[in-house]
């Protein structure tokens, strides 16, 4: 890969939502450069446009206006089923509210992105993945068996587990309590560094954005302030 | 009371898609109810109020005998009018022409008198009265046997050995009913022409009736009475005396039966919805935790909460119940079309109050009994509740939910006695559907456990299917009560066609090579050489013939058969009265096996040789004595020998085997049963008319065909009530689907947002259903297999038959049905857009 082609690129992202007969517009001609590996934080009170920002980057939604490009290539403009796998081999998430599978144990919602792809020995990867979070021993256990900080480490194994060059983040400490969530967002970190993913997270929590490389806060939908934090970022 | 239905409809309001979903649980099952009951019961009053139609008269008297002159002493001090007639089956056939064979029927004749019938008329075409058409040998010919012999009105026909102009189309005849079983077509003649045919001799059976109208129109009692004097005066209790009330006695006890056993079909489906309903109420009240925890805190008692409840069932039950009521209604519009005679169909009046009453009321009665077992548990939802969401259920009142259960089972009980108007037979079927559901609630908890034990990294194949086994094997499955209700439904409509199957594999099972196909019956003992030969120069084999003397038991052991009937039973006063054909032979046929004495082995003495039930019945021993009366001459007979005979051989067998000498000059006549090639049937049945009009040929094979038309039609009925069950189940399913909508929905969006394209999302939901189809098909065809079993070999008494390919049938089925069902019913989960992930909190 072309180190010179970032691995994000939004071009005058707007996104506008019909609230009742009304255009709204939630996200207004968003320009951002994501450089492979960084780390981002996008931060901002609620109803900023957040979340619509991380939908959009993930292809979980499209623009009204504007452009996304990952890795260089525009994914507006791709069909439903192609950023479908798109999302498979590329993008690995984490959300808020943990999301596993509750009819599978924790080893197969790992396992799931893998079986997803057809790659072989693959539970001997989920199997690795559930140790480096710490879970080894709890693979058999359905999510209901397991506390929320327990879920949300199973959630971030399987967010990792297919090596995606590009890691989404929804408020991923939002439901823990303080002490839970500081463990969980060691290891998001750990694991970011080790694989060398590039991690947008969402967060309203300021443990969390003292962490990264770069604060994106967003205000009615646009961007207010882009700037560069921690060690890589001082100016 | 106001404040519950206010706050019962506050509650109900919002919640359209439950609304929809219980009501069509209930309504399915009570459509069948009121169809299956109006048509029972508008079919059982049109009878009664044709009744005097269906007689032709108040009363009449009839015996396989002339009626004599004790007949005509009997009514002498009663003010009446009258009119005989005669009814025999016979071939006709049509005259030689130079240019075609002559051809033959086998039919139905009826000879009449004047005055026939009393009420109601023969209608025919041209329409002209009845007894014009049959003056000087007129005849009137069903539609169909003049279509068979090519035959048009003013063509002559020949009956017996005499010729009759056919003078009109029949198109209704008031007093029969046909779709019933019937030997042949339908053929009128005068009464007066019939001695001339010479169908009258030895050996044919005739039926002879009076018919009697009361000059004074008595009422029903009167005419009872008048019934029960002539019944004292007639000596014979071979003649039988009934009046217009008892019109079709076997017909009406024949639907009776019907309806009571599709009764039960159609309370399955009931029932089934039933499931449906208990399933809903659980998700409906799982939504209600919180409201019903904030009314225990507003100082609501928890019994009336639990009121409040059964109240709100109790209107969704009606509200389902009277949908299904007006399905019902809707049904019985359309189905008398089906119905083999257009007489009948006539009968059904789709507006039944007191059918719409039993549906509307065992509805309901489904809705909340199947219901309160869920119901019960907001009485252990704890007030805590309200402040936290974790709080502890209350302890459960034991007594409470045995009760319920109980109850459950005591109502299903009832609502089967109601259905089938027999206890003995509700006890049965509540025990069979308890046993069958048990066992299907059994068996998907044993698959699901042995699924969940499959280390699924070990099964090959795509994830759709690991992920599908898994949502099976996942703890409490929500559409448990699905599979159960759809292994029921398969169960009941394979157990149905496998019965289906058995009968007709019995009737039609390939006939021995050495099987008669035809039996002649009423041939003159010096016509028997010709006929045979008639017979061999038409191709037919085994050719078997045997002497038979019609004869009436007069005493055994000098006791008149007027002491031994007298107190007897129906079935015994029968055995003693009717009449009784005797045989004589040499040697026993191979079939026959003697259990006691020696055939013909004592000098001197007349002998006879009697069939062990025969005797047992009757009350016979060796050395009995048994005096006949053979057309009015006395015939002494001592039993020498007890025989057992093998019926299910096709020998011609009799009850009854005389010595030769003892009775060879009696008045008789023969019986042949011959085995015709196939294909040379008609044309030899046509020869042996041709030359011998007394002579009347029944076609073993062409009978069974028409048993097995009625038949068909029957099974083809109660496979579509019972399919109901099947509607009922899928209804259930999707409601089960369609509840975990929002939950499934989120797992949609989250499987897409992980990377799965639409495509393999919906595989991913239809292998699932297809499990969980599978194991309904499984353990309803295992279930329906047995079930047919016990029912051929125990209810039936008929050798059971199993065709593989019903099994996998409906094995299939219900995989393609709960995929169809699942997968409709998830269609708007399976819509939802990855990014809702986001948006969920």
């Amino acid at each position: 890969m072309d180190s010179a082609v970032p691995r994000l690129e939004t071009r005058r992202l707007t996104r506008t939502l019909d609230s009742a007969g009304q255009p709204l517009t939630v996200l207004r001609d968003v320009d951002l450069v994501v450089p492979a590996g960084q780390l981002v934080a996008i931060l901002g009170p609620s109803g900023s446009g957040k979340s619509t920002l991380l939908g959009l980057l993930a292809g979980l939604d499209r623009p009204s206006s504007g452009e996304v490009l990952f890795d260089g290539e525009p994914i507006h403009t791709l069909s439903e089923d192609r950023l479908a796998r798109l999302r498979r081999d590329r993008i690995g998430f984490v959300f808020q509210s943990f999301h596993l599978l509750r009819n599978l144990t924790a080893l197969e919602n790992v396992l799931l992105p893998l079986e997803l792809i057809g790659v072989r020995r693959a539970r001997e990867r989920a199997g690795a993945l559930l140790a480096e979070v710490g879970l080894a021993d709890r693979g058999h256990h359905y999510p209901s068996q397991l506390s929320g900080g327990e879920q949300q480490r199973v959630a971030l194994a399987r967010a990792f587990v297919h090596r995606p060059s590009l890691l989404l983040a929804d408020e991923p400490t939002g439901n823990l309590d303080s002490r839970t969530g500081g463990a969980v967002l060691e290891i998001l970190l750990r694991l970011q560094r080790d694989h060398g993913s590039t991690l947008v997270l969402v967060t309203h929590d300021e443990a969390v954005a003292g962490r990264v490389d770069r604060q994106i806060h967003l205000l009615d939908g646009a961007v207010v302030e882009d700037r560069l934090t921690g060690p890589d970022g001082q100016p | 009371m106001r404040l519950l239905l206010r706050q019962a409809w506050r509650d109900l309001r919002g919640e359209r898609g439950r609304l929809v979903y219980f009501s069509i649980c209930i309504a399915v099952g009570v459509a069948a109810v009121v169809a299956v009951a109006g048509l029972g019961s508008s079919l059982e009053r049109g009878i009664r109020r044709e009744s005097k139609q269906l007689l032709g008269a108040d009363l009449a008297i009839g015996s396989w005998r002339p009626l004599g002159e004790d007949v005509d002493r009997a009514l002498e001090d009663i003010p009446h009018r009258r009119t005989d007639l005669a009814e025999l089956a016979t071939l006709v056939v049509t005259p030689p022409q130079p240019d075609r064979q002559p051809r033959s029927q086998l039919v139905e004749l009826k000879a009449v008198g004047h005055g026939y019938p009393f009420y109601g008329s023969v209608e025919t075409d041209p329409p002209r009265p009845l007894a014009e058409l049959l003056e000087n040998r007129g005849a009137v010919a069903a539609p169909e046997l003049l279509e068979r012999l090519g035959l048009d009105v003013g063509d002559r026909l020949r009956v017996g050995s005499e010729l009759f102009e056919v003078r009109a189309r029949l198109l209704h005849e008031p007093d029969r009913i046909a779709g019933a079983f019937t030997l042949g077509p339908r053929v009128f003649v005068g009464l007066d022409a019939l001695e001339r045919t010479g169908l009258v001799a030895l050996g044919s059976r005739v039926l002879r009736r009076a018919l009697i109208a009361l000059d004074e129109l008595p009422d029903g009692n009167h005419l009872d009475s008048v019934a029960e004097t002539l019944r004292g005066r007639l000596e014979d209790p071979g003649v039988r005396v009934e009046t217009y009330t008892q019109a079709q006695p076997a017909l009406r006890r024949g639907l009776r039966r019907l309806a009571g056993f599709l009764g039960l079909v159609a309370l399955l489906s009931l029932l089934v919805g039933g499931v449906g309903v208990a399933q809903s109420v659980r998700a409906w009240l799982d939504t209600h935790v919180d409201a019903i925890a904030t009314l225990k805190c507003l100082g609501w008692r928890p019994r009336q909460i639990l009121l409040l409840y059964v109240v709100q069932t109790l209107l969704l039950g009606l509200l389902g119940a009277l949908l299904g009521a007006v399905a019902g209604i809707c049904a019985l519009v359309v189905v008398p079309r089906l119905l083999p005679d257009p007489a009948l169909a006539a009968y059904v009046d789709p507006w039944q109050p007191r059918a719409i009453l039993r549906g509307t009321v065992l509805g309901t009665m489904v809705a909340v009994v199947f219901s309160l077992p869920s119901l019960l548990s907001v009485l252990r939802v704890p007030p805590s509740r309200v402040f936290r969401s974790d709080a502890q259920p209350l302890p459960a009142t034991r007594v409470l939910e045995v009760g319920a259960l109980a109850l459950t089972v005591i109502a299903v009980a009832a609502m089967a006695a109601f259905q089938a108007g027999d206890w003995d037979v509700a006890w049965r079927f509540t025990a069979g559907v308890l046993g069958t559901a048990l066992a299907l609630l059994l068996a998907a908890f044993v698959v699901r456990r042995a699924v969940a034990r499959i280390p699924r990294g070990a099964l090959p194949g795509r994830v759709s299917l690991r992920h599908g086994l898994a949502a099976i094997a996942r703890p409490a499955s929500a559409t448990q009560g699905a599979v159960m209700a759809l292994g029921l439904g398969l169960l009941v409509v394979l157990a149905m066609s496998l019965v289906e199957h058995s009968l007709t594999r019995q009737l039609t099972r390939e006939l021995p090579d050495d099987a008669p196909s035809a039996f002649l019956i009423g041939i003159q003992p010096k016509q028997w050489s010709a006929l045979e030969q008639t017979l061999r120069e038409a191709g037919s084999e085994r050719i078997e013939s045997v002497p038979v003397i019609v004869a009436r038991l007069a005493e055994i052991d000098g006791r008149t058969v007027s002491e031994l009937a007298a107190g007897a039973d129906r079935s015994r006063r029968w055995a003693l009265t009717r009449e009784q054909r005797i045989t004589y032979v040499d040697e026993l046929p191979a079939s026959n096996e003697l259990l006691a004495g020696e055939l013909w082995s004592r000098a001197g003495v007349a002998e006879i040789s009697v069939e062990e039930e025969f005797a047992d019945d009757l009350g016979i021993e060796l050395g009995s004595t048994i005096g006949f009366d053979v057309q009015g001459v006395p015939l002494e007979l001592v039993v020498t020998s007890i025989r057992r005979v093998d019926w299910e051989s096709f020998d011609v067998n009799f009850f009854l085997i005389a010595e030769p000498e003892a009775v060879a000059d009696a008045p008789q006549a023969r019986l042949a049963a011959v085995r015709m090639p196939a294909g040379a049937e008609q044309a030899a049945q046509d020869l042996v008319a041709a030359s011998f009009p007394n002579v009347t040929v029944i076609r073993v094979r062409e009978l069974l065909e028409r048993v097995l038309v009625l038949l068909r039609k029957l099974a083809l009925g109660v496979r579509v009530l019972g399919s109901f069950t099947v509607v009922s189940a899928l209804a259930i399913l999707a409601g089960a689907v369609a509840a975990g909508a929002a939950r499934r929905g989120a797992e949609v969006a989250l499987l897409k947002t992980l990377g799965m394209t639409r495509f393999d999302v919906v595989v991913c939901f239809a292998t699932e259903y297809a499990l969980q189809g599978a194991i309904a098909g499984l353990i309803g065809g295992i279930g329906g297999v047995v079930v047919s079993a016990v029912v051929v070999t125990q209810a039936l008494d008929v050798e059971w038959s199993f065709q593989a390919w019903r099994l996998v049938a409906t094995f299939v089925a219900g995989i393609v049905l709960s995929v169809g069902a699942g997968v409709l019913a998830s269609s708007r989960a399976l819509r939802r857009r990855p990014i809702e992930v986001l948006r969920e909190r």
